[in-house]
């Protein structure tokens, strides 16, 4: 009963942020764009590097848009799930929140409505992204199930990178402070990963970092479902790893908007 | 009938020993409309933000609607509607949509919800613009909008945080016509927050006088004009005569409670005006005085405000998040 009603409340403060995002149609646009400028612009810069046979073997594969895609679609989920915070943000600065909050809702379906809305914006940019990489050659050897498995890695990163961003809107309460925390977050997770850049590479202190950074435990499942098939000793890891990060963070920013003062 | 609303020495402190709300007691009984008067800064929203399970007293108990804020905040949420002075509308929304998800997030089964949507857009005028976005709404609309949201689930209680503050006064004037009208038609109570004297005068069954936390004073305007003692008479004189001579020669009629030389003119407190002033002019041709200007008036709530804080309206000073706010607010309001 209780859950029905979390799953209802939060259907609800879902269809708002959906109906939201539908109005702004720049922001649409520029969620179709931004992976098709990183594909392409990616793909041609770095393509060279593939001529040559000792990055061949560090890549795994010929094409680097092949080595690429994975580490794409899982920035594209970062970018959009980091800065999910911000509408609750905005949503205190026009009082919207406080009219959930004095609602007789589960308080725990504002973070769950508003990160499920951000992790399905998510998961159709990644569709797109699948789409246009296969329109540029890239072979996905584990097919279309595989891509659903993809989808389902991904959807849990989203759930878990939302979740923290959410925790953090609850706690800071300025958009710059949340600006200025994301962006310390962001671009070294993004650069102390494989998501862009092979780890055997890596001198061997950020071969570490990026050994335990929670992109690289997306990231590897991923690529091995492009480059290799089921490998599942490479699968495995990541997608348990991303089922803890998507519960545990969801739980700790459900905890947040629970607490009598948000 | 137990009062729908009852604070118990409630108390709010924030952080820095910032005493925002410090010790108040009050009831409201049902079908009231019962405001709490007083500038920014007094503690005002403090208040509705903690009758509303918004925030958490740091000392005292209330009850709404028979539930208490703390221990049972989910039946007071249900029991009370809420409007605060943002206008919490979304602005990628229609009307309709707004008060679609309001229906939702108060649990309204859908054929109970469509008619109650009807109804309330009826109420606030807005029938017609119910399919627009609300991005093409005035202030005004955009507030009616907000009210008749806090309206769709017949709360028990209706709190409306400065329901016309930035409002021009044409707007202002509807909007009370509004809460008036639902008070006759539904027996609401209703707990307002205002700065506008006239507001709480016009509004108001009773008020509430907060100053810096506290309550000063409880009562139906017309008590609490009456406390003063009378109405007010200003007078400016011809030349420049003796302040004393003329003190003392108003000081001896009947009527009069307080004579004081304020910037120029002699401003009396008499308890029957209209009688007293006759006997004024009489009093000041017995002294040779020759009258320039004359003025009656019944006190307002301004002039309670000041005899019993000993000050005016001030704004004190906000938090940066509180003034980004405000702006936010005000620029919405004028769009």
């Amino acid at each position: 009963m209780k859950l029905c009603t979390l799953l209802t409340d939060s259907y609800w403060v879902f269809w708002r942020e959906m109906k939201r995002l539908l109005v702004q149609r720049a922001r649409i646009a520029i969620a179709g764009i931004q992976p098709l400028i990183w594909l392409i612009l990616m793909g041609n810069a770095m393509g060279g590097l593939t001529a040559n046979p000792a990055t061949y073997r560090l890549l795994g594969t010929e094409n680097y848009l092949e080595f690429m895609t994975p580490g794409i679609m899982i920035m594209s989920t970062l970018f959009g799930g980091i800065f999910g915070g911000i509408s609750v943000i905005w949503d205190r600065r026009t009082g919207f929140l406080n009219k959930m909050l004095a609602a007789p809702i589960k308080r725990a379906a504002i973070p769950v409505g508003k990160i499920t809305a951000i992790t399905l914006q998510s998961a159709f940019q990644v569709t797109f992204i699948a789409a246009i990489a296969a329109a540029m050659g890239v072979k996905f050897a584990t097919g279309v199930p595989g891509f659903f498995l993809i989808l389902c890695i991904m959807i849990l990163f989203s759930y878990g990178i939302a979740g923290v961003s959410l925790a953090l809107a609850s706690v800071l309460r300025s958009h710059e402070a949340l600006m200025a925390v994301t962006n310390l977050l962001t671009l070294p997770m993004v650069f102390a990963s494989n998501a862009i850049f092979p780890r055997e590479a890596m001198p061997a202190w950020l071969k570490a970092i990026a050994t335990y950074n929670p992109l690289t435990y997306a990231v590897t499942p991923l690529r091995t479902l492009v480059l290799e098939g089921w490998v599942w000793e490479k699968i495995w890891p990541g997608l348990l790893a991303m089922g803890f990060f998507a519960a545990a963070a969801v739980a700790i920013s459900a905890r947040q908007f629970a607490r009598s003062e948000v | 009938m137990p009062p729908v609303i009852e604070a118990e020495g409630l108390t709010r402190v924030f952080p820095g020993h910032i005493v925002a709300v410090d010790r108040v007691s009050f009831a409201v009984e049902q079908g009231e409309i019962f405001g709490f008067l007083g500038p920014n800064g007094a503690g005002k929203s403090t208040t509705i933000m903690m009758l509303t399970t918004l925030l958490r007293p740091t000392a005292g108990t209330a009850r709404v609607a028979g539930f208490d804020v703390v221990r049972q905040p989910e039946r007071v949420r249900a029991s009370l509607g809420y409007v605060s002075q943002d206008l919490a509308v979304d602005d990628n929304l229609t009307g309709i949509e707004n008060l679609t998800l309001q229906a939702r997030l108060y649990h309204l089964p859908r054929q109970e919800a469509r008619r109650r949507i009807a109804e309330v857009l009826q109420l606030v005028g807005l029938a017609h613009r119910a399919r627009d976005r609300v991005e093409t709404y005035s202030g005004g609309m955009r507030k009616r909008l907000d009210i008749a949201a806090g309206l769709l689930h017949r709360p028990k209680v209706l709190f409306l945080d400065e329901p016309t503050l930035g409002l021009d006064i044409q707007t202002r004037r509807e909007i009370w016509r509004y809460v008036r009208d639902l008070r006759a038609n539904t027996g609401m109570t209703v707990f307002l927050t205002t700065h506008y004297m006239e507001e709480a005068d016009v509004l108001c069954d009773r008020v509430a006088i907060i100053d810096r936390g506290q309550i000063k004073a409880v009562g139906r305007p017309s008590e609490l004009k009456a406390g003063l003692g009378g109405d007010v008479i200003t007078l400016r004189l011809a030349g420049t005569p003796s302040a004393q001579r003329v003190t003392s020669a108003l000081r001896g009629i009947p009527f009069v409670a307080d004579v004081r030389f304020y910037e120029g003119e002699y401003v009396v407190t008499a308890r029957d005006g209209e009688k007293t002033l006759p006997l004024v002019f009489e009093a000041l041709q017995r002294v040779g005085e020759q009258i320039v200007a004359v003025t009656l008036k019944q006190p307002s709530l301004d002039d309670v405000y000041l005899a019993i804080t000993g000050r005016g309206l001030r704004d004190d000073t906000e938090g940066r998040e509180d003034a980004i706010r405000h702006r936010i607010r005000m620029r919405r309001i004028r769009a």
